[in-house]
């Protein structure tokens, strides 16, 4: 677009502030989480880069305890979830945005309506279900509603998708005698990377950072997870709040890594959901 | 992008593969003894690692788990998820407070017949602590962890400054007010007062040592009947009303926390302290700026304290009661006592570590420890009621208006609290004369939901199409079953099964089968219930702030940031940045970022100049530091009006352009009716996440400053998890689903008027 420069000018003063307030939390837990022992908060954003202690980092991980492993735990749970997300959701999405059934709005008005009920009280019957199959500290309870219900924002996002593809796409095939399953699997995910990028990502973030579902199910310390270990920090805080600072950005940093590298995709889902309704 | 989804599968089933293996190591062994003690600090681990090795060295096959309550304020959380759930759970510390719930659910293994059979068990070892732990039959259930009773901490030099004498056993409440009257003072000159003579606690249990003294009760004997309404209660409350209204020589603090309290203390502009325990040495160790230690609480009409305790006891769900009996020995013999002593714990129930310099650290501050040790005939413990927790949290807007409201009819307060606790006490006894739920009508709830839904699947299955329609029908549920399966067990089962709860009363200590059936009681309950009234403004508040805030916002950064240049592109992946973050990190560094007196956020207003709100702490600022906190994750709203704006066509505002519209033209009567449909999308997602936000009040306040963050789903998790009252938090969240989905509907009938679908490109 065309803009004089002074308006460009205001544009970036703005820009500038912008990333400034939302930069500057971040920042702050970097700077607080290379702070000397016992020297609390306080103290300008910068002024602990003149001495930093990078030895608080290895200390943290120290005090989660097998950092490897909880790591590890993290990811296996994270990546269950994110394959089993991606395959139940877009199947789910396919179907309503490509067929035409019978009770097909009913069920899905159904489904979006227990989002609405708060999971903290559904938990305990959940809790009693789980108890019931025998899956208590497994990572049953972590996935399984994952891989096998998926959320219902996520379905509505991949018949989004799906449906803006066009009512000819997929139409050739079906009549060459082509099954639905063939279709979606071979012509419709191929089509659907960014909103498989962006779905996935929506997953990665959600199972990386839960807390809930791991703190109620998870009893073998070994089994653990990033965000169960982190939160113990929480609770003791006074006394090392640099440590904490430091595990709770290492335990971020996969987020934005991730975020980094799959930005573009990310993006472009979100556009074609935005831009059909 | 298929050959990667199938790499993710494959990797996936690896993994299982390798954790199954793991599994089936440890399911080889035959004995477990499954300990959740969890003290405070790091240091006490050393300690249970220690007795897991010795305990596994003593019984050869047996394993023993050390499980870790972690978990950022719910602590308790999943003990009560483990009783509800009847899974192995030995030996686990619990506050004296909970105890009286604990017995009356059934929950504890009585261990008298263990103590009977220990020819080494000597009652005498222990201090009287213990019998805080007795049920009715003087049955002993536990042993003690630590203790600590209520006492003033106080500041040496400025009373020393001040020439008043430091207080010993026996001074009164008369010598606290001249001594509180004499260390008051404007330091700076200013005309306000800085230094106080006494910071004050304001928690029941920390209020009911003054109504002890003056020689009134909480409870009757029976515990049936309240006394707060009575001369002696209504005495103790004016008392220190009146240090706070009257005489002016007390500070006192509304928050959630008691941080305000007690940082005064420590910033040495309080000389007492207290009713406080032991806890605060833990954090005072590192004053050096003045001297400080403790005294008795000063004497009313007789000596009274509160003791604070911790105990270990052996849930109903132990496999192995008598080896959790040995381990119970354990933690409460005398090398754990003494770990914990040293750590600063609290005062070890074992006589041998109390009495020893663990506890007695000729060195460490306060140098009176054994006051702790000298008040016990006097001190006392709360009614062990059935619903302790619920007690407390029904007086605590009585109790703060007595203290904090300029105007105050004390007695007429006390007599309103009185009331609100001999209701709940009657309802109370009212429960075991109800009848049970069918036996397993919950789970019923959850297979009928099951059962309907797939009778409604059949039923459309069944209805006249043509043969194609049939064949697309079969095809679409055959794609649907997985997502649909686990949507009906996952999701709609347990939704149903909380239907079936919220028509009864239970608490997640007792089995689901001993659940009572009390039809709509808990939704009457709820229309007359002022705290409900209190979370449901709350909630609506910050709703009617954060979402149009964080609608405005959002559109703005979008409108700000649509160029394709490389600094709109970086301040773009900048305000989505927060948006990754956990609940968790956020709470933990916004907890940082609001602290009044060191955080980011005061810091830099102070340098601007501008006010410095308590924020936290002030139940006028709190909404609002809430709603910057959601603002600051608005990346992903601002995400999707980005999206949108680009797929626009840039014909109609080029047109605009010509014909001469300005900017704010152009935005109202073009590119806004263009957007419209984002703008319900955001709006519906944004209604659902502001009545739902749990993670952030639950982390960060806990509900306070008064009611101002108890938000409806907060509330709800205290009624299930504090509380006990899983039948009530149930009716909370069918009367917040009903309410949203009413609001959803409304919004999007209202829509209709507003939301444009044309002129799009597609």
């Amino acid at each position: 677009m065309n803009h004089g420069p002074g308006l460009r000018l205001w544009r970036r003063i703005a820009m500038a502030l912008v990333a400034y307030a939302f930069l500057a939390p971040l920042v702050y837990l970097l700077s607080v989480s290379l702070h000397a022992e016992g020297r609390g908060l306080g103290g300008s954003l910068l002024e602990a880069a003149g001495d930093p202690r990078w030895e608080n980092y290895p200390a943290a991980l120290a005090r989660m305890g097998d950092w490897g492993r909880l790591f590890a735990n993290t990811l296996l749970v994270t990546v269950l979830c994110v394959a089993g997300q991606l395959l139940t959701c877009s199947l789910a999405g396919y179907a309503f945005a490509r067929i035409d059934f019978r009770g097909r709005d009913a069920l899905f008005a159904l489904v979006l309506a227990t989002m609405m009920l708060p999971e903290q009280a559904t938990s305990i019957p959940r809790f009693l279900l789980f108890r019931g199959l025998g899956l208590v500290d497994t990572y049953g309870p972590l996935t399984l509603p994952a891989v096998l219900g998926g959320s219902p924002f996520f379905v509505f996002l991949f018949r989004q998708y799906f449906l803006a593809l066009g009512a000819e796409l997929g139409d050739a095939a079906r009549i060459d005698g082509c099954s639905h399953l063939r279709a979606w699997w071979s012509i419709f995910l191929p089509l659907a990377r960014p909103m498989l990028v962006t779905v996935g990502i929506f997953t990665f973030l959600a199972a990386w950072n839960d807390l809930w579902t791991p703190l109620i199910y998870l009893m073998s310390p070994e089994k653990s997870t990033l965000t169960l270990a982190l939160a113990s920090f929480n609770r003791s805080y006074n006394t090392a709040v640099e440590l904490m600072m430091a595990a709770s950005a290492v335990v971020l940093a996969p987020c934005l890594l991730v975020y980094f590298l799959l930005q573009r995709l990310f993006l472009r889902g979100i556009e074609v959901a935005a831009s059909k309704h | 992008m298929r050959r990667m989804l199938a790499g993710l599968v494959a990797a996936a089933l690896a993994l299982v593969a390798e954790a199954r293996g793991q599994a089936g190591v440890e399911a080889a062994q035959a004995r477990r003894l499954v300990v959740m003690v969890d003290e405070r600090g790091f240091e006490s681990w050393p300690g249970l690692h220690a007795l897991e090795r010795e305990f596994e060295a003593r019984y050869p096959g047996l394993d023993v788990q050390m499980v870790e309550q972690s978990g950022a304020v719910g602590q308790q959380d999943k003990s009560r998820f483990m009783l509800a759930g009847d899974l192995q759970l030995d030996v686990t510390r619990i506050d004296v407070t909970e105890f009286g719930a604990f017995l009356a659910e059934g929950a504890l293994v009585d261990l008298e017949p263990y103590f009977a059979a220990d020819a080494t068990w000597n009652a005498d070892e222990y201090l009287p602590v213990i019998d805080g732990l007795r049920d009715a039959r003087g049955h002993l259930y536990g042993l003690t962890s630590t203790f600590t009773p209520y006492v003033m901490y106080f500041n040496r030099d400025l009373l020393r400054a001040a020439g008043v004498p430091e207080p010993r056993a026996g001074w009164t409440w008369d010598e606290l007010l001249d001594a509180c009257r004499k260390t008051t003072r404007d330091t700076d000159g200013n005309g306000r007062v800085d230094q106080y003579g006494i910071s004050l606690t304001q928690w029941l249990q920390a209020v009911t040592p003054w109504i002890w003294q003056s020689g009134g009760d909480l409870l009757d004997e029976k515990l049936e009947r309240s006394r707060l309404h009575e001369p002696e209660a209504v005495r103790a409350l004016q008392f220190v009303r009146a240090l706070l209204h009257t005489e002016r020589v007390a500070s006192f603090d509304a928050s959630f926390e008691v941080t305000y309290s007690q940082g005064l203390f420590q910033a040495g502009r309080a000389a007492f302290y207290g009713p406080v325990g032991y806890w605060e040495t833990y954090r005072f160790k590192y004053i050096d700026s003045f001297e400080w230690d403790v005294a008795p609480l000063p004497r009313g009409e007789r000596e009274a304290t509160a003791i604070a305790m911790t105990a270990y006891v052996v849930p109903r769900t132990s496999r192995e009661p008598q080896l959790a009996y040995e381990m119970v020995r354990a933690l409460a013999g005398r090398e754990f006592q003494g770990l914990l002593a040293r750590i600063g714990n609290g005062a070890p129930g074992l006589r041998a570590a109390a009495e020893s310099t663990d506890f007695l650290d000729p060195v460490r501050p306060p140098q009176s420890e054994h006051v702790f040790l000298d008040v016990l005939p006097t001190a006392r413990f709360m009614p062990p009621l059935a619903n302790w927790r619920k007690i407390q949290d029904l007086c605590a807007a009585e109790l703060s208006q007595i203290l904090l409201a300029p105007e105050c009819d004390v007695a007429a307060t006390c007599a309103s609290m009185s009331r609100k606790v001999d209701e709940h006490l009657a309802r109370e006894r009212e429960r075991a004369s109800r009848s049970r739920l069918p036996s397993r009508t919950v789970e019923a709830s959850f297979t009928l939901a099951i059962v309907a839904a797939l009778a409604l699947w059949l039923s459309t299955r069944a209805s006249k199409r043509g043969r194609l329609g049939q064949l697309e029908d079969r095809a679409a549920y055959r794609l649907l079953a997985p997502w649909a399966i686990g949507a009906a067990v996952f999701f709609l089962g347990p939704a149903a099964a909380t239907i079936a709860l919220s028509l009864s009363e239970w608490s997640p200590l007792r089995p689901l089968d001993d659940a009572r059936w009390i039809g709509l009681e808990n939704y009457a309950r709820l229309a007359a219930d002022p705290t409900f009234a209190a979370s449901v403004r709350a909630t609506l508040l910050y709703a009617l702030l954060s979402v149009p805030i964080g609608l405005v916002l959002a559109l703005a950064l979008a409108l700000l940031l649509r160029d394709d240049d490389r600094w709109s592109g970086v301040t773009r992946t900048i305000v989505y940045a927060p948006s990754i973050l956990s609940p968790v990190v956020v709470a933990i560094l916004w907890r940082f970022v609001l602290d009044p007196d060191q955080g980011l956020l005061n810091e830099q207003l102070a340098r601007l100049g501008l006010p410095t709100p308590a924020w936290t702490r002030d139940a006028s600022a709190v909404l609002p530091a809430f709603v910057a906190m959601s603002c600051w994750s608005v990346g992903a709203q601002m995400l999707v009006f980005l999206a949108a704006l680009k797929a626009l066509d840039p014909s109609l505002e080029d047109a605009a352009r010509v014909d001469g519209a300005g900017w704010w033209r152009r935005l109202f009567h073009v590119t806004l009716p263009q957007l419209s449909p984002v703008v319900l999308f955001n709006l519906l997602i944004g209604m659902l996440g502001a009545f739902q936000v749990f993670a952030q009040p639950y982390l960060l306040t806990q509900g306070g400053p008064g009611d101002a963050t108890r938000f409806v789903v907060l509330y709800l998790y205290e009624s299930g998890f504090r509380h006990l009252d899983m039948g009530y938090a149930s009716a909370i969240a069918w009367v917040l689903f009903a309410f949203l989905a009413l609001a959803t509907l409304l919004v999007v009938r209202a829509s209709r008027r507003w939301v444009h679908y044309a002129a799009r490109r597609t």
